[in-house]
């Protein structure tokens, strides 16, 4: 593992049986990602790009190979130091946005410092001051219901980064926004990467890809294919 | 994740399903209740029978009678009387303030113009000044310098319809006490004798009393005779001695019917004047004397009725005693003894026993509203398993979802808890209204029959929230095994 590698998976597996058949939803993948890189993930529906960003997360386990992230390895984490993990040190973004309905926007953020050292009494202010920035300084009180798709996943970031991850893993943030909402997302990624945030976006948008990303890898039915992507969008040799 | 966060967390999502919450929690709100109202029942019965101990001093009470002559292993071996050196000795045992005997009889009594026949009972000052004739509802206890007062008990009053307790006081009553004398069957046997002169000169053979079957014959003719009039003279020639005595006092009679407590209570330095007319033996020991050739006994030291024994002795203790060694003590004196706080402890096992079972049937409903609590709570989970993923996600572990759902059960549980003692007190309040109401009308002095002392409020909303949490621990197992990524799956 080079030193500048934050995240690197080695022949990385997820293998799980589906009636007689297996299916091998991610199938020995080595990506090396560096502190600092905005890596963006494409490939068709079911190429396992989500499954690799759930194995990423900490969310799922894999079958075979591993993961490490800053030198340690996630698999032999405990579960208390597996959850830790996804409370402190990454931020995860998903398409269908996955707020709380019954809370309020500022609540939705706060959420995500439940699992945190930080005081109970500076929860609200670090939410609010997230949303703020992310132009949602008005909506505070909102429930997502009463919140636009693009406001919602505006909401979703917010609530990812509030903690100051070290890793934002985003699967499919624009799915459910319209243009706009996308430019707007994708600007916002843009910024928050020049920030310094390792920024992991799993997409089927290869534009977005394009636009975004540094470097773009391709997957097909669980594997890496191609080599890496630049964001060009030439296979790289 | 702070306790406070979990328990609003808890309460947020408990709200948000008003509806389903409140049913669910009216099942615990009855169940609680159920079991409150049923053992505050026995509760507040063993608190009105520990009272009436206590007011009666009856926990510090041992009485001590002669052992059953069946009862003594060595049959050969004559069960002693309890006289008055006895009494003594009982009341120099250790851990003994004071030994008393009962010492009854029966006398007539006129007030004003009414005459009517009552027990009467004599006790020495001391006896008089323990708790158990303590208890007065008027005037005061006998002074120990005068001779002539007396007490009488609540139910002789109620019995012979004399009025209120104050109106009493300081009434006077003539007491009469008609006592069998050896001195007048004696007298009578000498009285008739002089009768039997005539049948000598009449009827006796002169001649013949040198024949000794005749004289035999004769003879037993005689002291057949000299019986009869023996016993006739002690049975219908009693003593009758008679005195004024002041009613003072006015004391509860105690309801045990083992503590044999008098109409009328004559302390003994008033009874001296009626002990010279204290009579003979009862005619049943007289008789057992004359065939077991044992007359002598019949003239003991004259310091109590029967030759100077005792049906039994009181003996007021100091608190704290042991009535085990106690007990020991007097059985090697060849007695047997009672103890009211051996009777007490009895007593609490029953009621210990009748609350087990009334907790039981409150507990079955608690279990049944426990299966309320586990539905409840897996509907949730079938709900709510984004919110879980999603949780699991930011961060939260396995126990941080099972917490969650136990603090909701527990939440449900307390609160449902809190509402059935206080439901359970109203019951018992409407229920108590009712029975005093009833107790009046029948004449008889009302009493709570129930009671919620503190340690049944902890019991109950100890019962409540752990049965409920132990309801939840299915449910929150369940939910904590949710699998994130399942539950955040795009549908």
């Amino acid at each position: 593992m080079d030193s500048g590698d934050l995240i690197r998976t080695t022949d990385l597996c997820r293998y799980y049986r589906r009636g007689p058949q297996e299916v091998r939803a991610v199938d020995g993948v080595n990506l090396s990602i560096t502190k600092g890189e905005f890596l963006s993930i494409v490939g068709s529906s079911g190429s396992g790009k989500s499954t690799l960003l759930n194995l990423l997360a900490g969310l799922d386990t894999p079958t075979g190979g591993g993961i490490d992230v800053a030198g340690e390895r996630i698999g032999q984490m405990s579960r208390w130091q597996l959850a830790d993990y996804r409370a402190t040190r990454i931020g995860i973004v998903f398409q269908s946005f996955n707020l709380v309905s019954h809370y309020t926007a500022q609540k939705n953020v706060e959420l995500a410092l439940y699992f945190t050292d930080v005081a109970r009494s500076d929860r609200p202010k670090m939410a609010a001051a997230m949303l703020d920035r992310l132009g949602l300084g008005d909506r505070l009180d909102h429930r997502p219901a009463d919140l636009s798709g693009g406001e919602q996943q505006r909401v979703a970031l917010a609530r990812a980064l509030v903690k100051r991850p070290e890793i934002l893993l985003a699967d499919e943030p624009t799915g459910n926004l319209d243009q706009t909402n996308t430019e707007q997302l994708a600007a916002l990624l843009a910024e928050l990467h020049s920030e310094g945030l390792t920024i992991v976006l799993v997409t089927h948008d290869l534009a977005l890809a394009d636009r975004s990303a540094q470097r773009v890898v391709r997957m097909h039915y669980g594997r890496v294919v191609d080599g890496e992507m630049p964001p060009t969008g030439e296979v790289r040799p | 994740m702070t306790i406070q966060d979990l328990l609003l967390m808890s309460a947020a999502n408990l709200w948000r399903m008003k509806l389903r919450t409140f049913l669910t929690m009216g099942g615990v709100v009855i169940a609680i209740g159920a079991f409150v109202s049923m053992v505050s029942f026995g509760a507040g019965v063993q608190q009105n029978v520990s009272e009436e101990y206590e007011k009666m001093g009856l926990f510090t009470t041992m009485q001590v009678y002669p052992a059953d002559q069946d009862s003594l292993t060595d049959t050969t071996k004559v069960v002693p009387p309890l006289n008055d050196s006895i009494v003594a000795r009982l009341g120099e045992l250790p851990g003994v303030r004071l030994a008393y005997p009962y010492d009854a009889f029966e006398l007539t009594i006129e007030l004003d113009t009414q005459k009517f026949t009552s027990d009467g009972q004599v006790l020495p000052q001391a006896a008089i000044g323990t708790r158990m004739f303590s208890n007065l509802v008027a005037g005061r206890q006998p002074h120990p310098d005068s001779t002539g007062e007396a007490m009488i008990t609540d139910e002789f009053l109620h019995d012979h319809k004399l009025g209120k307790a104050d109106s009493i006081i300081g009434r006077t009553m003539v007491v009469s006490v008609s006592s069998p004398m050896l001195d007048s069957a004696a007298v009578h046997v000498v009285r008739e004798g002089r009768d039997r002169l005539d049948f000598w000169r009449d009827s006796v053979e002169v001649d013949s009393l040198f024949e000794g079957s005749y004289l035999r014959r004769v003879l037993m003719g005689e002291l057949n005779v000299a019986a009869r009039n023996f016993f006739e003279g002690y049975l219908r020639h009693p003593q009758i001695t008679r005195d004024t005595l002041t009613i003072v006092g006015v004391m509860e009679r105690p309801e045990s019917h083992r503590l044999r407590v008098k109409s009328v209570i004559i302390p003994d330095a008033t009874a001296r004047r009626f002990a010279a007319a204290k009579g003979g033996p009862r005619p049943e020991d007289l008789l057992a004397a004359f065939q077991g050739g044992r007359i002598d006994n019949l003239f003991g030291d004259g310091t109590s009725a029967g030759g100077g024994s005792y049906d039994r002795v009181t003996l007021d203790l100091e608190p704290g005693v042991s009535y085990a060694a106690l007990s020991d003590s007097i059985k090697a004196l060849g007695y047997d003894s009672f103890s009211y706080l051996a009777q007490f402890e009895e007593i609490q096992r029953s009621f210990y026993y009748l609350q087990m079972i009334l907790g039981v049937v409150g507990l079955i409903a608690l279990a049944t509203a426990s299966l309320g609590i586990v539905n409840t709570l897996v509907m949730s989970i079938l709900e709510r398993r984004r919110e879980i993923g999603i949780l699991k996600s930011l961060g939260a572990d396995d126990r941080h979802i099972w917490l969650q759902f136990i603090a909701e059960s527990g939440v449900i549980g307390a609160i449902g808890a809190v509402a059935g003692i206080l439901l359970g007190w109203v019951v018992t309040r409407i229920a108590s209204y009712i029975a005093m109401r009833f107790m009046e009308r029948e004449g008889v002095t009302p009493i709570d029959l129930f009671a919620l002392p503190w340690y049944l409020i902890l019991i109950a909303l100890a019962f409540g929230t752990l049965v409920s949490v132990a309801a939840g621990l299915y449910p929150a197992a369940r939910a904590a095994r949710v699998d994130p990524v399942e539950a955040l799956r795009n549908e």
